[in-house]
C-alpha cells in the first residue's frame, strides 16, 4: 500500500524520475509539478497492454440493449414495459431480434436467451465470434447487498444513488463528485515507470474524466484530430523568433499564484507534447474504416492511431478514456436510443478490427461503463434513473461468447417474492456484481497485483469469494 | 412573454419581493394613513414640502426596530472617526447600506430646519436638527425618530475615491467591459450608486425581439431561417455583446449556469432551439434582479426546461406500471434550489454526530415530488403550424409554442398525496396549487441562500469565498433589508459590493479563472464597433478544439460546463484543498484552441457565412464569406509608445493585474515585431506593422495568466 503514498517518495527516486522524464524544452514551472510525477511501482512490463473505457453518459437503458429473447422472458419484459399500450412500447419486436441473437459458446443451463438491440449487429458478431462478452447487472456497491438490507439501510450504500454526476464519479473513482483520483489513473500510477514517455500513460479523447486522474499520473487530453498546436508559437505567426520566445514565456512561464501556475502547466504540457504526438501520429495511419458522423468512432480512431504509435511514444501500458453521451432517455427513447446503440456498436467494432489490423487484438481490452442502468418500468416514452446495468467487454483476450454474472429477474414488484429481490423499486436493478469486482478483473489482466487492488478500488476489501469473486474470469489473469 | 408574466402574477407565493409582508399586512388604518399623506401632498401642490411639514408637525416616536444600524459596520471596515455626520453624509450612507429601501440617490431638499430626501413609494429620510427621521412603509406610515446623528458615526467615514484599476476590476466583475468612459462613470458615482443605477437601467431589447427584428421568424422559401440551428445562439451573443444593460446580462449569464439548460436536451428539437433558447435568456434577464421564487416558477414551466428535464409530457401514474418521470423533481432539488446536503448559512455542510454529511432529500422525496410535475405540456392549444416551403415540406410550429409557459392538463396530473421535504400536499390537490406549494417549499428551504449565493460568488468574483462572505450573501438573499426573501437584486448587490470581492482586501487564494465566453464578450465589447457587433453571426463557439469551447446555454448537460466543487487534480490549487470550477474545461486541447482562436479573432476578425447570404434571392447561392474586423483605433493611437499601449490594455482588459514579467515580455515582443509579407496570406486584413503590433499586444495580454485569472 505504500506504493500509493506520496510520503514514500524518496528524493533519489524523484530525481531519477525527473531524469527519465527528460525535463527539457518547456520548463515545468513549479517544483510541486515535478513532485507530482513521483515514483510508483513498476509493472516491469515488456509487452504492451491497453485498457479502453467507453463511457455511456446519461445512463444507458441496459434492458433495451441486452434484451431477453426467449419467449417467456421477452413476454415478461414486454408485460412490464409495454403496460396496456403496446404502441407506447420502446422495445423492438421479438421478431426483430433474430439477427442479433447472442449465441454463447456454452449454452445456458437455465435456457435463457438474449439478443442485442437490432441496431447492434457489429457487437453481436464480435460476441458470437468469441471476441466480446456481456456482464450482467453490474454497478457500484460498498458491500454485497440484499434488497432487505437496502430497505433497512442497514449496511453502507454508495452515496447519492440515481444522481447522474455522482454516479459517474463513483463508476470512475468509487467516490462521488469531488473525487480527484480514479481507478484508471491509479493503474496509470503503476504503469508510469514502464513507459518511456510517461505523460502518455493516461489519455482521454473525451475531455476531462476523473477516471484517468492518478496520484502521480496526469491525464493527457487529445482531440480526435490529434494534438492541437499553438500556431503563434509553432509557426512563428508574428514573424520573429524573438516574438515567439516572448509568447512562449507568457504562455508557459512561472507565476507565484496557484491558479496561474496550474494554468501555465496545462499550456506548457500542451506545447511540450504536441510536437511529440504530432510527429508520432504522422506515420501511424490505420486502414480499417471507421464509421463517419460518429463521435465515439472519431475518438476510438485517434486511440487506435496512438496505439499504433506506441513504439515511438515508448508506451507499454496505457489507459484510454472515450465517451458517448445522450443516453438519458426519459422520453423519446424509441426514436433516439437505437441510433446511439448503433454508433456504439459500429465504433467499438471498427476499433476492434483496427487492433486486429495492428496485430495486437489480444493486448487491447475495451469495456463499457455508464453511471447507471435505468428503471424497468417506463415513464411516458422512456425510463428513469436506475442502478445496475449490463456492460460489454471486447478484445482478443476476452473469454468471449460468454455471459458473466447473473441475469436479473424481470420483475418490478415490491413483494417478498424471490424475483423481486434484485431490484429496489420500479425495477432499478440491485447489482449482483459490484463495480469493484468488474474493475478488479480488468485491472488484474492489466498487471495490477492483488495487493495493489485496494489502492485502485477502496471497496475491494469488502468483496471476494462466494457470489462476489474478485476475479470474474472473463480475462486471463 | 405576456402569458408568462400573467402566470407569475397570479402564482407568486404570499411572500415575495413584490409583495413584502409589512405591506401585505396593511391594516385599513395604515392604508388610510398613507392615503392621507398622498392626499395632503397633492392638495398642497408641492409634494415633498408637504411631507416635510408633516414630519415637522407630528411628534416623532422613538423607533424600536430601526432598519438603520447604529454604528454597525455593514460590509465596511469602519474606523470610527468620532465625528458626527452631516445630514447629506447620513443620507448617502443610508443609500449605500440599504439601497433596497433608500434607492435612487435623490437630491436633498430642505424646509426650515429639516433636510430630507424622498425615495419614492412614500419613503423619506430626514434630519431635523440632530434628529434622524424616517417615514414610509418601513415605519408603517408614521414619522419615526431613528436616532440622533451622533448615533451614526460610520456615516462620517469618507469614501476613498476609486483608482482606475479598482474601477476596472469592479467593472469586470459586475459586467463585461471596463472602457475608459465606464471607468470614469463608476469613479464619479462610487460602486454602490453606480451598481444601483445600472441595476435599475431599463431592460434592453429582448433576444426574441432581436430575432424578430432580423426576420428570423419568417417561414418562407427565401430565408429558410427556421431551418437554421444556431439563430438562438446568435441572439444570445448579440445581446451579450451589444445590450446596454450590461450588468443585467452579466448576472443573467451567471444565473444561466445555475438554471442550466443544456444542448443535449434541446438539439433534437430544432423548432424549440432558436426561439426557446432566446426566450429562456430573456426570462433570466427579466428576473435577474427580481424574485428567485418567480424565476424558479418561470424556469419550471419553460418549454426549454420542460424538454430538457422531461416535465413536458410528464403524466400521472396509470396504475399499470407507468409512473411519473422523476427527472425534474431530482434536478430541481439537486441543482436549481437546495442541493444535496444540508447547509449552514455560511455554505458549510451540516453533519450528524458521526461526522456524516446530512442529506437534504432521499429518493422517496424525489418520487413524491415527481407527482407535482405531472400534467404539463407545450401550450399549442390555439396555435397553428405552417407547412415549410420547398423540399423540407414539414409542418413548423408557431414560435410561441417554444416561448409560452407549459400548460397544465388537470386530468394528467397526479392527485395522489405528495409528501416531500416535510411538506405534505394532500391527495386530490389540483395541479396549480400543488405546484405553488412545492415551489414555496423549495424556495423557503434554508439551503437556497447559501447554495445559490456561493455559486453566484464563484461566477462573478472568486472560486473560494470565505464562509463569512457566503453568509453575508445568503443573509441578503434571506432578507433584503426590508424583510423580503429571495430578492436577487439584493443578493447580487451583496456579491459584488462585499469587501471580500476586492482583491486588495482578499487573501492570496482570491480570484477565478475567467470563463472563455466572458473573455470573448469582453474582447468584443472592448474593441469591436457597435455596427460590427450588431451584425455578428457568432456560432459554434462551444467547440473546444477549434473555438473557445463555451457558448451560453449550451453546456453539455444540466450539470453545466463545470461543477462548483471541482478540484483540478495534480495542481497546486488542488493540493491546497481549493476548488477551481472553470478548470474542469481546461486541458491541453482547449487551452491551445483558445490561444489560436483569440489570435484569429484579434488579427483576422470573425469569418462568417450564413444563409442570410445563401437565400436572399430565393435560390441557393454560394456563401459569401465575410470578414468582420474589430476596431483598434484607440490602440493604434498609442502604438508608437509601447509602454502606454501596454498600460492601456492592462487597465481595460485586466484592471492593472499584469505582472512585470508579462509586461516586459510584451515589450520585448513589440520591439521585435517584423514585417513579413508572407503573413498577408494568413492575415489579409493586416497591412501595416503598426496594426500587427496592436494585435500582438492585445493577443499577449489576453493569453497571459495575469488576464486569465481574474483578481
Amino acid at each position: 500500500m505504500t506504493l500509493f503514498s506520496n510520503s514514500s517518495l524518496s528524493r533519489r527516486a524523484l530525481l531519477t524520475r525527473m531524469g527519465q522524464l527528460g525535463m527539457t524544452g518547456v520548463a515545468l514551472p513549479t517544483a510541486l509539478n515535478l513532485a507530482a510525477w513521483g515514483e510508483a511501482a513498476a509493472f516491469n512490463a515488456s509487452d504492451y497492454k491497453a485498457l479502453v473505457c467507453v463511457f455511456l453518459y446519461g445512463g444507458n437503458d441496459a434492458f433495451n440493449t441486452v434484451i431477453p429473447f426467449d419467449t417467456a422472458s421477452y413476454g415478461q419484459l414486454s408485460a412490464i414495459r409495454a403496460g396496456n399500450d403496446p404502441t407506447a412500447s420502446i422495445m423492438p419486436l421479438q421478431s426483430e431480434l433474430t439477427a442479433t441473437q447472442l449465441i454463447p459458446a456454452t449454452a445456458r443451463a437455465d435456457g435463457l436467451q438474449f439478443a442485442l438491440h437490432p441496431r447492434m449487429s457489429g457487437l453481436t458478431q464480435l460476441f458470437n465470434q468469441g471476441k466480446a462478452a456481456v456482464m450482467f447487472n453490474v454497478g457500484p456497491l460498498v458491500v454485497p447487498t440484499t434488497r432487505a438490507q437496502f430497505n433497512a439501510q442497514s449496511i453502507p450504500l454508495p452515496p447519492k444513488l440515481f444522481s447522474h454526476n455522482d454516479q459517474q464519479s463513483i463508476w470512475q473513482a468509487e467516490s462521488p463528485e469531488g473525487a480527484t483520483v480514479g481507478w484508471g489513473g491509479r493503474m496509470g500510477d503503476l504503469a508510469l515507470s514502464s513507459n518511456g514517455l510517461s505523460q502518455f500513460t493516461c489519455i482521454s479523447a473525451a475531455g476531462n474524466a476523473v477516471f484517468l486522474n492518478g496520484m502521480n499520473a496526469a491525464q493527457y487530453q487529445i482531440s480526435p484530430n490529434g494534438a492541437v498546436p499553438i500556431w503563434s508559437h509553432k509557426q512563428m505567426n508574428f514573424g520573429s523568433s524573438d516574438v515567439r520566445d516572448a509568447i512562449r514565456q507568457v504562455l508557459t512561464g512561472a507565476h507565484a499564484g496557484s491558479m496561474e501556475s496550474d494554468y501555465l502547466n496545462v499550456v506548457a504540457r500542451s506545447v511540450e507534447y504536441e510536437g511529440t504526438i504530432t510527429s508520432a501520429l504522422e506515420t501511424a495511419s490505420i486502414t480499417t474504416p471507421f464509421p463517419g458522423s460518429n463521435r465515439l468512432a472519431d475518438q476510438l480512431k485517434i486511440v487506435a492511431r496512438l496505439i499504433k504509435a506506441r513504439g515511438t511514444l515508448g508506451a507499454k501500458r496505457q489507459v484510454f478514456f472515450t465517451s458517448l453521451g445522450g443516453f438519458d432517455f426519459h422520453d423519446n427513447q424509441k426514436a433516439r436510443q437505437p441510433a446511439l446503440l448503433q454508433q456504439l456498436s459500429e465504433a467499438v467494432t471498427a476499433f476492434y478490427q483496427a487492433t486486429v489490423e495492428m496485430g495486437i487484438a489480444d493486448k487491447v481490452t475495451t469495456f463499457t461503463a455508464s453511471e447507471f442502468g435505468r428503471t424497468l418500468t417506463l415513464n411516458y416514452g422512456g425510463s428513469d434513473h436506475g442502478w445496475g446495468g449490463h456492460h460489454f467487454m471486447v478484445g482478443g483476450a476476452i473469454r468471449g461468447a460468454s455471459f458473466v454474472g447473473t441475469p436479473p429477474p424481470l420483475s418490478a414488484g415490491d413483494t417478498s417474492d424471490p424475483n423481486d429481490q434484485w431490484h429496489v423499486g420500479r425495477g432499478r436493478l440491485l447489482p449482483s456484481t459490484s463495480l469493484t469486482q468488474f474493475a478488479a478483473t480488468l485491472a488484474t489482466w492489466f498487471g495490477v497485483s492483488a495487493s495493489e487492488l485496494p489502492g485502485l478500488l477502496p471497496n475491494s476489501g469488502n468483496f471476494g469469494g462466494g457470489a462476489y469473486p474478485m476475479n470474474l474470469g472473463f480475462l486471463p489473469s | 412573454m405576456e402569458t408568462i408574466d400573467q402566470t407569475i402574477d397570479t402564482s407568486i407565493p404570499s411572500q415575495t419581493m413584490e409583495d413584502p409582508p409589512d405591506q401585505r399586512s396593511n391594516t385599513a388604518v395604515q392604508v388610510l394613513t398613507l392615503t392621507g399623506i398622498g392626499g395632503l401632498l397633492s392638495a398642497c401642490g408641492g409634494g415633498d414640502e408637504s411631507a416635510a411639514k408633516l414630519m415637522l408637525t407630528e411628534v416623532p416616536k422613538e423607533v424600536q426596530t430601526s432598519p438603520l444600524p447604529k454604528s454597525t459596520p455593514m460590509h465596511t471596515k469602519a474606523v470610527a472617526t468620532g465625528r458626527v455626520p452631516t445630514a447629506d453624509e447620513l443620507f448617502a450612507w443610508a443609500e449605500r447600506i440599504l439601497p433596497a429601501l433608500f434607492g435612487g440617490s435623490p437630491i436633498t431638499q430642505s424646509s426650515g430646519g429639516l433636510r430630507f430626501r424622498a425615495y419614492g413609494n412614500g419613503t423619506y429620510l430626514g434630519v431635523n436638527g440632530t434628529d434622524v427621521l424616517g417615514l414610509g412603509p418601513f415605519t408603517q406610515g408614521q414619522v419615526l425618530r431613528l436616532g440622533s446623528l451622533a448615533d451614526f458615526p460610520d456615516a462620517a467615514i469618507p469614501i476613498t475615491p476609486l483608482t482606475d484599476n479598482e474601477a476596472a476590476q469592479f467593472l469586470q466583475q459586475a459586467q463585461f467591459s471596463s472602457l475608459p468612459g465606464e471607468i470614469a462613470a463608476l469613479k464619479s458615482l462610487g460602486r454602490a450608486a453606480w451598481l444601483e443605477r445600472e441595476m435599475s437601467a431599463p431592460r434592453s431589447q429582448t433576444a426574441v425581439d432581436w430575432m424578430v427584428s432580423k426576420g428570423y421568424e419568417a417561414i418562407n422559401a427565401n430565408s429558410r431561417y427556421y431551418n437554421e440551428y444556431s439563430i438562438g445562439e446568435r441572439a444570445l451573443w448579440n445581446r451579450l455583446l451589444l445590450a446596454p444593460d450590461q450588468v443585467r446580462q452579466r448576472c443573467a449569464l451567471a444565473l444561466s449556469e445555475f438554471f442550466c439548460s443544456s444542448k443535449d436536451g434541446i438539439d433534437g428539437h430544432p423548432w424549440l432551439r432558436n426561439f426557446g433558447t432566446a426566450d429562456y435568456w430573456d426570462q433570466l434577464c427579466t428576473h435577474a434582479f427580481g424574485s428567485f421564487r418567480a424565476l424558479l416558477e418561470v424556469v419550471t414551466l419553460h418549454p426549454l426546461i420542460g424538454v430538457n428535464l422531461n416535465t413536458k409530457g410528464n403524466q400521472k401514474e396509470d396504475g399499470l406500471g407507468r409512473v411519473p418521470d422523476e427527472n425534474y423533481a431530482r434536478e430541481v432539488m439537486q441543482l436549481f434550489s437546495i442541493g444535496l446536503y444540508q447547509l449552514n448559512n455560511d455554505g458549510s455542510v451540516k453533519r450528524d454526530a458521526n461526522g456524516k454529511k446530512l442529506e437534504t432529500y432521499t429518493n422517496v422525496d424525489v418520487v413524491q415530488l415527481a407527482r407535482v410535475f405531472t400534467g404539463y405540456d407545450l401550450d399549442f392549444r390555439d396555435l397553428t403550424s405552417t407547412l415549410t416551403p420547398g423540399d423540407l415540406g414539414i409542418r413548423w410550429p408557431d414560435r410561441r409554442m417554444s416561448t409560452r409557459p407549459m400548460f397544465l392538463e388537470e386530468r394528467k396530473h397526479s392527485v395522489l398525496e405528495k409528501s416531500f421535504l416535510g411538506t405534505t400536499i394532500p391527495a386530490g390537490t389540483p395541479g396549480a396549487e400543488s405546484l405553488r406549494l412545492a415551489l414555496d417549499t423549495l424556495f423557503n428551504h434554508p439551503n437556497v441562500g447559501p447554495f445559490l449565493g456561493r455559486q453566484m460568488i464563484q461566477r462573478l468574483v472568486t472560486s473560494n469565498p470565505s464562509p463569512a462572505y457566503v453568509a453575508r450573501v445568503a443573509a441578503a438573499f434571506n432578507d433584503n433589508g426590508i424583510g423580503v426573501r429571495g430578492d436577487l437584486k439584493a443578493m447580487f448587490r451583496a456579491v459584488l459590493l462585499d469587501d471580500e470581492a476586492r482583491s486588495a482586501a482578499a487573501g492570496p487564494t482570491f480570484g477565478r479563472l475567467r470563463e472563455p465566453m466572458v473573455r470573448f464578450v469582453q474582447w468584443g465589447r472592448t474593441f469591436a464597433s457597435e455596427t460590427v457587433r450588431n451584425s455578428w453571426k457568432v456560432e459554434g463557439m462551444e467547440d473546444g478544439q477549434n473555438r473557445i469551447g463555451q457558448c451560453p446555454l449550451r453546456a453539455p448537460s444540466v450539470f453545466n460546463f463545470y461543477r462548483p466543487g471541482y478540484v483540478p487534480p495534480s495542481t497546486r490549487t488542488g493540493a491546497a484543498g481549493l476548488t477551481a470550477p472553470e478548470f474542469q474545461i481546461v486541458n491541453e486541447t482547449t487551452a491551445s484552441s483558445y490561444v489560436n482562436c483569440m489570435e484569429e479573432f484579434i488579427r483576422n476578425g470573425l469569418v462568417t457565412s450564413t444563409s442570410d447570404d445563401l437565400y436572399t434571392t430565393g435560390a441557393f447561392v454560394e456563401p459569401i464569406f465575410k470578414r468582420i474586423l474589430a476596431d483598434y483605433s484607440n490602440e493604434m493611437s498609442l502604438v508608437n509608445d509601447s509602454a502606454a499601449l501596454v498600460n492601456h490594455l492592462n487597465l481595460v482588459l485586466c484592471g492593472g493585474k499584469l505582472t512585470d514579467a508579462t509586461r516586459s515580455a510584451i515589450s520585448r515582443a513589440l520591439a521585435a515585431v517584423q514585417w513579413n509579407a508572407q503573413e498577408l496570406q494568413w492575415y489579409p486584413a493586416v497591412t501595416t506593422l503598426a496594426q500587427k503590433k496592436v494585435h500582438l499586444a492585445v493577443f499577449m495580454v489576453m493569453v497571459s495568466v495575469d488576464y486569465l485569472v481574474q483578481k
